[in-house]
């Protein structure tokens, strides 16, 4: 399964006044299994770029290839592009409606027309990977605390079965322990089932941590796509972006003008810790 | 006089859960014998996740919430006494979480109007604190604008604009830039911060946010309803493992110096901001 | 399409009629409603016409902008004429098929109905065209003040309407937003029958309601926090004033009335129908 993106258009309000063009001549191509960062600052068109690949939105021009074939060729087929390319919208909680958890999580599912033992188990392996555990499955949603809503939201989409599951910004809002706990749900449920996992964030940090390439998205354009530590070495065109790189990468940035022989793909504490080391046991020997 | 002074401050309430045997009441302490006291001018970050206290103890400064046992006086003025609520939250503003669930009226300037309104000022002078409070947050091109027009940056700066036209000596923001993205928490941080140093308005800022409680003069940490740390930020984030148990992050640098002092290597374990420990290790490179 | 609803919404420029004082347009606006009902006769809706659109003229809104609004309620125009159209028999019969008939007196009528209602449609939407919701409720309020003392809650009444007003695109844009997630949920708005179509709604309506009241239980506080306790001691930034405009509308109002009235009997004995 590959999602192929070619030159791909959006105009909002197109003809009027109000006209907007949030994706300008966008081409991409996602591997499956692959870990993606998808950044860039408010109104770059990173929403406007997976409501695309969900198919709630239709290209001005370009087209999206699903497997080779244009999700927005048969209107029919929408509704099975939605299940294959699951979207968990930002305050993802803010949808959640019935009585139960397990109630809210089998929605998808239900819509999808599956036989009520397949609906069991999906929404039970969707709220396990989610890490909730089963005495919250009766409980109503409303209930819970903030991070577990947004987990069973985040399930309600995952019981669909996605090869591609995106996700807008799930740490908005959570406090220092719910976002790691969201965050270690997102890798687990890419390490175990080994799906497409495409993660839309403001936090570098966040990003840093876990995917395997950052695609940076800059008025309507693809300005940036990389590993990681490329995109991170680039802290002042990030700057100029109005993004940011975590703050230790600014640190060896900041030492390499100095004259320090330090690299300066460094993004997480971990490895901060590691070249530091080296560098600095350098210095004392 | 101290602007906030608590005393044993108590807040209980009652919550009912529903169990086998049908329900059951309980009784919750949201907040457990607080001291604080808050000098006037200072800038004041209350950390703690979500759930410890922090926002319960941000309702009291403002007597939205009252206390169940012990005092809280705002200037002098106890949040007890009733008579003395509308003095109270004219002096002591808020700013609460969500942008838009905080203005009233569907023209900018007229919602800044509305504190001034509600406290029976003369229609000339609104005028005149509006057009000032504007100015203030630099907002003055958007007056007449609707607010649902308006980026989450610039509804929380008009937040606060409404609240400067009341003419408050201290403001408490309640997770102010929690719904916001990088560019409206720069933009609301640095009002702030302004706030704060050119017209010397006490801030008492509720954050989950290590990044902004960093840019305070003093750090209180709360956790399950308690004040469990105070000190200035070089006092709080130096006890890395303290305020991980609380659920709480530490920038990256401090983070990285903590470890690297663990390995043994000698750098200052207060490092706050990327020019501290590029200063740092160009300090240990000239010394070794 | 819901956006293209111009009633309610308020056109930003500066023109003689935006400057009127918003308790003076309200009461115009009443009494043209009650003219359009006292006019019957072609002549009179010409000289009314005429005059509505010399009104508009000199309020500065673009007749397309007017037009766009009719747009909208095209539907609700189209199913009078035909209502009246063939409920109303009299005259000429013109034509007829089993028990429908069309009449002379019924094209009257239905013609008659839809120039009323698009005159009046144009006429209201003009009062919140020129005036901003803000005066709008402000001169609701004061207008209504009289009829305090009957129990009428003035103050509460033009504060439910601005905050309605202020939270109206909120939710707007919450309701699309939910429904693009349930969407993605494989939720389906579109076919079946009405009783499943109905129960679609269910996954909008519960989030949408639930996220009203949040809102609502959170403006609360905030406008407590913000000293409100109702209008008693309350003052205003913007204190409505009665200019010389004003006066002038009052008195080419009154020209206006009595000249309705004048056509009235005028189409009794001379006919107009022609």
């Amino acid at each position: 399964m590959s999602i192929q993106i070619n030159h791909l258009t959006h105009i909002y309000n197109a003809d009027t006044t109000f006209e907007k063009t949030a994706l300008d001549d966008v081409s991409l191509e996602i591997q499956k299994g692959e870990f993606i960062g998808l950044i860039g600052h408010t109104g770059s068109g990173k929403s406007t770029l997976i409501q695309h690949l969900n198919g709630t939105l239709s290209p001005t021009s370009g087209e999206i290839l699903l497997d080779g074939e244009n999700i927005h060729k048969d209107k029919t087929k929408i509704k099975e592009v939605r299940r294959r390319i699951g979207l968990a919208f930002q305050y993802p909680e803010y949808q959640l409606f019935e009585m139960t958890v397990y109630k809210d999580v089998a929605f998808g599912p239900t819509n999808m027309g599956l036989s009520s033992e397949e609906i069991r188990e999906s929404v039970i392996s969707a709220l396990q990977t989610v890490g909730l555990s089963e005495e919250v499955y009766e409980k109503s949603p409303f209930e819970l605390s903030g991070g577990q809503k947004r987990r069973v939201a985040i399930a309600g989409v995952l019981a669909m079965n996605p090869e591609v599951l995106i996700l807008d910004e799930p740490t908005a809002g959570l406090d220092p322990r719910g976002r790691d706990g969201i965050l270690q749900a997102i890798k687990d449920l890419h390490d175990q089932r080994g799906i497409t996992v495409i993660l839309v964030s403001h936090s570098m940090e966040d990003v840093a941590k876990l995917v395997d390439r950052i695609i940076v998205m800059h008025k309507g354009k693809v300005a940036m796509q990389g590993t990681p530590g490329e995109i991170f070495s680039h802290v002042e065109e990030l700057e100029q972006m109005g993004l940011a790189a975590p703050q230790i990468s600014y640190v060896f940035a900041e030492l390499k003008k100095q004259g320090f022989a330090v690299p300066t793909n460094i993004y997480t504490v971990e490895e901060a810790r590691e070249a530091l080391l080296k560098l600095l046991k350098q210095v004392k020997a | 006089m101290k602007m906030v002074k608590a005393e044993g401050l108590t807040y209980e309430y009652v919550r009912v859960l529903e169990t086998d045997h049908g329900t059951r009441e309980e009784k919750v302490a949201a907040l457990k014998q607080v001291d604080i006291e808050i000098e006037k001018g200072d800038f004041v970050a209350v950390l703690g996740h979500n759930g410890s206290g922090k926002s319960t103890f941000a309702k009291h400064i403002n007597a939205l919430l009252q206390p169940t046992g012990g005092t809280l006086w705002v200037k002098g003025m106890d949040t007890k006494d009733d008579e003395l609520t509308w003095d109270i939250r004219q002096t002591a503003g808020m700013i609460f979480q969500n942008p838009d669930n905080q203005l009233v009226a569907t023209v900018v300037e007229e919602d800044i109007a509305f504190g001034p309104e509600n406290m029976g000022i003369e229609p000339q002078e609104i005028r005149k604190r509006v057009d000032e409070a504007l100015e203030t947050v630099h907002m003055s091109e958007y007056a007449s604008y609707t607010p649902s027009k308006l980026s989450g940056g610039q509804k929380q700066r008009i937040a606060i604009a409404g609240v400067l036209a009341m003419r408050p000596d201290c403001i408490i923001l309640d997770e102010p830039t929690a719904m916001l993205d990088p560019v409206g928490r720069r933009e609301v941080m640095e009002t702030i911060e302004r706030l704060n140093h050119e017209e010397g308005i006490t801030m008492i800022l509720i954050t989950h946010y290590m990044d902004e409680a960093v840019r305070a003069d003093k750090v209180y940490v709360i956790d399950d309803g308690e004040m469990v740390m105070q000190g200035t930020p070089k006092e709080i984030f130096s006890q890395v493992e303290e305020l991980q148990k609380y659920g709480l992050d530490v920038p990256q640098v401090t983070e990285v110096s903590y470890l690297l002092r663990k390995e043994g290597i000698d750098l200052p374990a207060d490092i706050l901001t990327v020019e501290e420990m590029v200063g740092a290790i160009c300090q240990f490179k000239s010394t070794t | 399409m819901i956006r293209d609803i111009t009633i309610g919404q308020y056109y930003p420029v500066s023109s003689p009629i935006h400057r009127m004082d918003a308790r003076v347009k309200i009461i115009i606006t009443f009494l043209y409603i009650i003219s359009l009902f006292i006019v019957d006769n072609i002549m009179g809706y010409v000289v009314v016409t005429a005059i509505l659109g010399a009104v508009i003229y000199v309020s500065k809104v673009p007749a397309k902008f007017m037009l766009r609004g009719l747009k909208s309620i095209l539907i609700i125009i189209l199913f009078t004429a035909v209502i009246n159209l063939f409920l109303t028999q009299g005259g000429e019969v013109l034509w007829q098929w089993k028990f429908l008939k069309i009449t002379t007196a019924g094209i009257y009528m239905a013609a008659r109905m839809c120039i009323r209602l698009v005159l009046l449609i144009v006429g209201s939407s003009l009062l919140t065209l020129t005036t901003t919701p803000i005066q709008l409720t402000d001169g609701i309020e004061y207008l209504l003040r009289p009829f305090k003392k009957i129990g009428v809650p003035a103050h509460e009444i033009a504060m439910m309407m601005t905050i309605a007003l202020r939270f109206i695109p909120t939710l707007l844009d919450e309701t699309d937003k939910i429904m693009k997630a349930q969407q993605a949920r494989g939720a389906d708005f579109d076919t079946g029958n009405l009783l499943q179509r109905a129960k679609s709604l269910i996954p909008i309506l519960v989030p949408l309601f639930i996220s009203a009241f949040r809102r609502a239980d959170e403006l609360a506080m905030a406008m407590e926090a913000r000293c409100y306790h109702g209008d008693e001691n309350r003052t205003r930034m913007n204190v409505m004033k009665m200019h010389s405009g004003d006066y002038k509308a009052v008195v080419l109002t009154a020209v206006y009335f009595c000249l309705t009235i004048g056509l009235r009997f005028l189409g009794n004995t001379v006919h107009f129908w022609i």
